[in-house]
């Protein structure tokens, strides 16, 4: 306890410096103007700041500017405009005229990196910012989802269409096969949680955490790639760091007001096709001949098939059989609303940011539905010349309506819709409504499914900056993340779950980050050559997730929905915690501003590994040189900007992995005859450590052409070494397996990016900018190979990359006799399990995204496409849809298997009716992977701002409208709906799509207005 | 300025200090495996976790159990998990999930017996008395025959493992045995356990008359007339304890459970204790997926006075008239795992006559149970008629219970009854997951 005090002792303090305030003395007055270099022509409205102090003023009509002071001449004036480079010129007399040189925006574009911030000619690391202005549009529950295709390196894909479910995110290639894969997401220094708190199956989806923060609360998202920029945030940095800054106000700014309006619909551009009835009924009794054929002692002919006349006891002739619609019933038109409004400001010494939103989004199936009010406070104040303190504050709540959209009979939506046989009628002879297949009647499931969930979420900061000495700064932070997440279900007696007598569960579970942070940096310039920085800090992290649970089960009627009314209850609950200690440092140099060399160190301990290992410690060098700067170069004219950069460093990852993973157990929960029983749970490892992955990076930026050309090339090479993995061992010895590092994955690639000012010509501007990336993963070191997914679709095995397709190779069909001919790998004779081999994996050869704004006079155009190449897919809805008939009642045939075999010399792919798993129609088959290569137009805006001179009119500072479109066009060969579908959240599990509902083609219209 | 960097480093050192215990983070549903049998109630509750993994859904409650019956002939797949029907066609493949679950289920159980063998007898508890102890240790050995009994007819030789797996290096890289050898471990093992069990009754737990009940089955299964014969005997004579009540459905209908019928039946609370055998069984209407169901041919004989008589009961009709297995329908899912029951101690001990030629009393066995249905005798009047009369009568009276593809592979007749004429098929293959996780194991021939 006493240890404890002293630990927050540590984060409580920080020195109050009071400084004596001294009555202003004038002792200069200035006046000046401030101008273009080139044309001469004064420049209005440019900052104007006394280095040092806070006393500054801005250019009027005339570019010029009026100060009093009470420093004495000379002194250091700093002078800024947006389009120019800052300047900083000595004044010597009390008027000047200073000329401002045009900015190649690029370089003196300020990024956030880990603890701090640099202008971009200044990097060393592989950093991408975005402005999230551009996205936000994009109909998509979370602002990740919306940056695919926006950054090199990064692969986004949507999952699924429903809003606000979460998304697979890839910095750089996967790392990991039993941790997390996922980035280090920070809002305003807070290590938030990504991880879903979801409980209720939703057929293997999750919600997406991330999906609370409201995109229009972002100022700039930076993505953080290699280990030069990442090793700050060391234990967490391996698969990236996604840092998020919102808005704040500005000292000395008007108070503004935004508002946002925009509404809009969205709708699946395809369905699947499916069979009608004759049809399916033809195709089962081909079937059941088939199978009599193949074998006798079956005794199916002919005359004993499935559909032949009810008078002889079937079940009618196919042609006799009905056609049920059902995905009409489903699928609708859906809206989106969103609203935001926002007010920005600031004093002298206070500035401030409130913002409010509201976003409402139906899926394009009934009846799920997302919901984000968001409310959001940002303060900052200056106490004195030498402490500011401020605070963040985002509270949000996010409902949704929620409905298994993927895998599982009981309540799966398109079980229910797309996978009953349409023959099959939905009510039955007494005209009451049934379930068929083994699935819920989807009439019953629209009319009746009530599950939801709302989360809660605060995500805050609290710091305070203080100057100790000129140049060193102390900085001492808390940050907050906190989330109640309610779940509730009721399942009444009309529903499969719900039978006999109803079934309700609510859940809570409530996740808690604390984290505090202290940081001490040093800054200082030796003559004007020299410049260097340190910084050293601490971060103390502790994660607590706890649950409550209750059901029950047996209501009197379906009037009754609460848990206290039910014949039985009940309840469980869980807790579990992990902490996380950190010290790090770092110090940089640079000479001349031409060579820049860092170096960092981050040591972290985690709580999660053995007692032996629980500290890592996780170094980056990273070296850059402006070749520009040079003199032989300095005169090219041609070439405006060439710096060459070089990182290798090692970053960690303990995502994911059980909070206790290292330690044996016995669980609690082995209870038999109502008493309790233990029993083992897992077997210990006290060797259990860090995952470490080190990263090389090399990287060229350069820009040419009056900076009209600039492109950015990287390239990297990942290499996990003591990677976290679920070792195998022989379930003989009683387990599964046990956590160890035994894992080594390699990702080795390359990222380009091009952004070209195509016309810059009067009030005509065309900028273009292209991404493309690389990504080759493989599996270096995996002691047995493991296998994920349905039907172990997915195989993880040395040599391999990861996500590989494991299938039973086929040929073709052979035009004699319909049946598959299958690669026999070992030439036994027969097909096997050893028979089933790699095809493909999930990785594209090639992904990225291409974007084109267009601005003439007050309207602007911008399109964006993301696009992949070479990525496999596997269409599970087919594997299901397609085996002719040898599911019968159980499942709906695609419109696809129509193109059988049916008799000798029929040339097709698509085999003669056969039983499940006996040749034709195996478990696996490769005739259902699939080029999952796309090219899509992610977003179409079309937006109009109404000139000054008619928003004054109505009070306004500037108001635009705009058209949106997202996901307008889609070029793919595969046959599904969406080739990013995947029907399982987990990561082991990406690429293969059943039941899946598609990223709809969404429209919709808007106004900014600000006051 | 000097105090605040006094106050600095003086902060720096604390935390480094204290790391340690802020590192230190315990659950706090689970304890540490290094204490965890040690007095009394540890070992009760040490042995109650070994009946909840014989209790799990890959064990006795859904997987385990499927094996022997999917495999016969009565069950008909109407579901979409394709596993089912490799089963119903005979032809499983070694990456089928239901065997693969199986194998680790039965392994688990086994992993929990062998730590309550070891440790229960180490304890020092006055509270445990050597009684108790025994009771404890007996228990733990019935269930590791059994489990070891389950491998071998299902897998054939496995490889035996005798002690609890405390590091992940304990028992790796250990061969098969033979299946001979493994069926040795059983009889080993209930001989272990039969002296040191009471000779009580109770339904839901081993004591010496349940050991004596598998003892019947696992001569029959050796082919040991004789001895199978007594066991069953011994049980069977216990008429006050253990007999066929009337009608049929008395022991699983309107929620019985450990009636006089049952020898050993594993129990659930259907809340903690969940059994999900039934969702497989029971239609949407009833909360489940009817995965499998009777097949026309099984209807047709239940439904037949003449062969089910009153053990049509185990199948009803749902809202679509269609068929559906009813042996499992309690909910919440509190349905009883039959594991050992008084019927199967009649007919085994009507083959073991019928073996020995003794044919009238081996006949007489049989009619009790046919009577108990409501079915008029049995004329069978050779031996080789008897043996197909109480093949076909297990057929029936097992009809969902898992016992008729084992029962056809012991008897040598699967070429006969199922058509399967491979004799690799006989045996199921290991599956290939174990094989990736252990290069000492191999696969049984022709998969």
């Amino acid at each position: 306890m006493k240890k404890k005090l002293l630990l927050w002792g540590l984060v409580i303090w920080f020195p109050i410096l009071s400084q004596s305030q001294n009555n202003p003395v004038i002792n200069a007055t200035l006046t000046g103007k401030i101008i273009d270099a080139k044309t001469r022509e004064p420049l209005i409205g440019a900052a104007v700041l006394i280095k040092g102090t806070t006393n500054g003023g801005t250019t009027d009509v005339e570019g010029q500017f009026f100060l009093k002071t009470g420093q004495k001449l000379p002194f250091i004036l700093v002078v800024s405009f947006i389009g120019y480079e800052p300047k900083e010129t000595i004044v010597e007399s009390n008027t000047v005229e200073i000329a401002l040189n045009p900015d190649s925006k690029q370089l003196s574009e300020v990024v956030v990196v880990g603890y701090g911030s640099l202008e971009r000619k200044n990097l060393i690391g592989s950093i991408a910012k975005i402005d999230p202005s551009d996205t936000k549009t994009i109909q998509a529950g979370s602002f990740d989802a919306q940056l695919q295709g926006k950054v090199s390196g990064v692969q986004i894909s949507s999952n699924t269409g429903v809003p606000g479910e979460a998304i697979n995110i890839r910095v750089r290639g996967a790392t990991s096969i039993n941790a997390d894969n996922d980035p280090l997401y920070v809002v305003d220094g807070v290590f938030i949680n990504n991880n879903s708190l979801q409980t209720i199956g939703t057929g293997g989806k999750a919600t997406s955490p991330i999906a609370d923060l409201n995109p229009n609360d972002i100022e700039s998202i930076e993505v953080l790639k290699d280990a030069e920029a990442t090793a700050l945030y060391g234990s967490r940095g391996a698969n990236g760091v996604i840092l998020i800054t919102t808005k704040r106000g500005s000292f000395e700014q008007k108070p503004k007001v935004s508002f946002n309006a925009s509404y809009g619909q969205a709708k699946a551009t395809k369905l699947w096709e499916l069979t009608t009835g004759p049809e399916h009924a033809q195709l089962v009794n081909e079937w059941w001949i088939n199978t009599g054929k193949d074998t006798p002692s079956l005794n199916r002919t002919f005359v004993n098939r499935p559909f032949r006349p009810v008078s002889e006891g079937g079940r009618g002739l196919s042609e006799e059989q009905q056609t049920y619609d059902r995905l009409g019933e489903l699928f609708r038109t859906s809206s989106l609303s969103n609203y935001d409004l926002s007010l920005a400001g600031g004093t002298k010494t206070t500035k401030y940011y409130i913002g409010g939103g509201f976003n409402n989004q139906e899926a394009i199936i009934k009846p799920i539905k997302f919901q984000r009010a968001s409310f959001k406070v940002n303060l900052d104040q200056k106490v004195n010349d030498k402490i500011q303190v401020g605070v963040s504050n985002s509270f949000t709540r996010t409902y949704r309506n929620q409905a298994r959209a993927g895998d599982g009979p009981a309540g799966g939506l398109l079980q229910a819709a797309l996978h009953t046989p349409t023959y099959l009628s939905p009510v039955n002879e007494q005209g009451v409504l049934v379930g068929r297949a083994g699935f819920d009647n989807l009439t019953l499931l629209l009319d009746n499914y009530n599950v939801n969930s709302t989360s809660l979420r605060y995500i805050g900061n609290l710091y305070a900056d203080a100057e100790l000495l000129p140049n060193l700064k102390f900085r001492s932070s808390w940050g907050i993340d906190y989330n109640n997440y309610n779940e509730s279900e009721y399942w009444n007696n009309l529903l499969i779950s719900g039978s006999p007598n109803g079934l309700a569960t609510s859940s809570i579970t409530q996740f808690t980050t604390w984290l505090n942070e202290q940081t001490l940096t040093y800054r200082k310039k030796i003559g004007t050559q020299h410049s260097f920085g340190v910084l050293i800090g601490n971060t103390l992290q502790s994660d607590l997730q706890t649950r409550t649970y209750a059901e029950g089960r047996g209501f009197a009627n379906n009037q009754f929905t609460q848990i206290s009314s039910a014949a039985t209850t009940a309840g469980s609950q869980s807790w579990t915690k992990s902490n996380l200690a950190s010290f790090f440092g770092k110090v940089d140099y640079s000479f001349a501003s031409k060579y820049l060399i860092d170096f960092s160190l981050r040591a972290d301990g985690s709580s999660r590994f053995g007692n032996n290992r629980q500290w890592g410690y996780f170094p980056s060098v990273g070296l850059a040189w402006r070749a520009k700067q040079e003199s032989f170069l300095r005169d090219v004219q041609w070439l405006n900007d060439l710096k060459i950069r070089s990182s290798v460093g090692i970053t960690g990852n303990q995502n994911g992995i059980g909070n206790f993973a290292s330690q044996g157990l016995w669980t609690g929960g082995a209870s038999y005859q109502g008493s309790a029983g233990i029993a083992p749970q897992q077997l210990g490892n006290s060797d259990l450590q860090w995952e470490r992955t080190r990263q090389f990076n090399v990287g060229l930026d350069a820009s040419i052409l009056n900076s009209r050309v600039s492109f950015e090339l990287n390239y990297y090479n990942k290499y996990t070494s003591n990677g976290l993995l679920q070792l195998a061992l022989p379930a003989a010895t009683g387990f599964s397996g046990y956590w160890s590092n035994a894992a080594e994955i390699s990702n080795k690639g390359f990222e380009f990016v091009l952004n070209t000012v195509n016309v810059r010509k009067g009030y005509f501007n065309w900028t273009t900018s292209l991404n493309i990336a690389q990504n080759v993963n493989n599996i270096e070191k995996l002691p047995n190979p493991l296998r994920y997914g349905s039907r172990d679709l997915i195989l993880l095995q040395e040599g391999t990359p990861m996500y590989s397709f494991w299938v039973y190779k086929e040929l073709g069909v052979n035009p004699e006799t319909g049946n598959v001919i299958y690669d026999d790998v070992n030439k036994d004779g027969q097909i096997t399990v050893a028979d089933r081999q790699i095809v493909g994996s999930i990785w594209p050869k090639l992904f990225g995204g291409l974007t084109n704004n267009l601005s003439y006079k007050g309207f602007d155009v911008n399109f964006f496409f993301s696009f992949q190449y070479g990525n496999e897919i596997y269409n599970h809805n087919r594997f299901f849809g397609e085996g002719g008939g040898a599911r019968d009642a159980a499942r709906v045939i695609l419109a696809s298997n129509n193109d059988r075999w049916q008799k000798p010399g029929d040339i097709t792919d698509t085999p003669r009716p056969d039983g499940v798993n006996v040749n034709n129609y195996r478990d696996g088959g490769s005739r259902w992977l699939e080029d999952g290569s796309f090219l899509r137009l992610r977003s179409l805006n079309i937006g109009y701002t109404l000139p000054k001179a008619v928003t004054r009119k109505i009070g306004a500072e500037s108001l635009r409208v705009y058209v949106a479109g997202t996901n307008l066009f889609l070029l793919t060969k595969y046959t599904g709906l969406d080739p990013e579908s995947s029907a399982s959240s987990d990561q082991n599990q990406q690429g293969i799509d059943l039941g899946t509902p598609p990223q709809p083609l969404g429209v919709q219209v808007g106004v900014n207005i600000s006051l | 300025m000097k105090v605040t960097k006094y106050i600095l480093s003086v902060s720096l050192i604390t935390v480094l200090v204290s790391c340690d215990s802020f590192l230190d983070v315990k659950p706090k549903e689970s304890i540490s495996d290094v204490v965890t049998i040690v007095d009394r109630t540890s070992a009760e509750t040490a042995i109650r976790g070994v009946y909840s993994a014989l209790a799990d859904g890959g064990y006795y409650g859904t997987s385990f159990q499927s094996i022997g019956y999917l495999s016969g002939d009565n069950i008909v797949w109407t579901g979409s998990q394709s596993q089912v029907q490799e089963f119903i066609n005979k032809r499983v493949n070694a990456d089928n999930s239901t065997i693969s679950g199986a194998w680790i289920a039965i392994y688990r159980t086994i992993n929990r017996a062998n730590n309550v063998i070891e440790k229960v007898a180490t304890v020092t508890d006055p509270q445990l008395t050597q009684a108790l102890k025994n009771q404890y240790i007996g228990e733990a050995y019935f269930i590791r025959a059994l489990a070891y009994f389950d491998l071998a007819r299902t897998w054939g030789g496995v490889p035996l493992i005798t002690k609890p797996t405390v590091n992940p290096t304990d028992n790796v890289g250990i061969a098969r045995s033979s299946q001979a050898e493994t069926y040795a471990q059983v009889l080993k093992d209930l001989e272990a356990a039969e002296p040191l069990l009471p000779a009580t009754t109770d339904r839901y737990r081993a004591t010496r008359k349940t050991v004596w009940a598998l003892r019947a089955r696992y001569h029959l299964y050796q082919k040991e007339w004789v001895k199978a014969e007594e066991y069953a005997d011994k049980v069977i004579t216990d008429a006050t304890n253990y007999r066929l009540l009337k009608p049929f459905s008395a022991f699983f209908a309107n929620d019985a459970r450990g009636t006089a019928e049952s020898v050993f039946e594993i129990f659930y609370n259907g809340t903690t204790e969940v059994n999900g055998h039934r969702g497989q069984w029971q239609p949407q209407t009833n909360g489940g997926t009817r995965q499998w169901a009777p097949n026309d041919a099984l209807v047709t004989l239940l439904n037949n006075p003449a062969v089910g008589g009153t053990r049509s009961s185990l199948v009803a009709k749902d809202n679509q008239n269609r068929w559906y297995g009813n042996l499992y329908y309690r909910n919440p899912a509190s349905d009883p795992s039959y594991i050992l029951r008084a019927a199967e101690l009649y007919l085994i001990r009507a083959e073991a006559r019928a073996q020995q030629d003794k044919l009238t009393v081996g006949l007489a066995d049989l009619n009790a149970v046919r009577d108990r249905a409501g079915v008029v005798a049995s004329a069978a009047a050779t031996k080789d008629e008897l043996l197909l009369a109480i093949e076909n009568e297990r057929r029936i009276e097992f009809a969902l219970e898992p016992h008729r593809w084992f029962d056809i592979v012991r008897t040598g007749r699967a070429a006969a009854v199922f058509g399967v004429t491979d004799a690799n098929r006989l045996l199921l293959p290991i599956p290939v997951q174990q094989l990736l996780s252990d290069k000492a194991l191999t696969q049984n021939p022709g998969y």
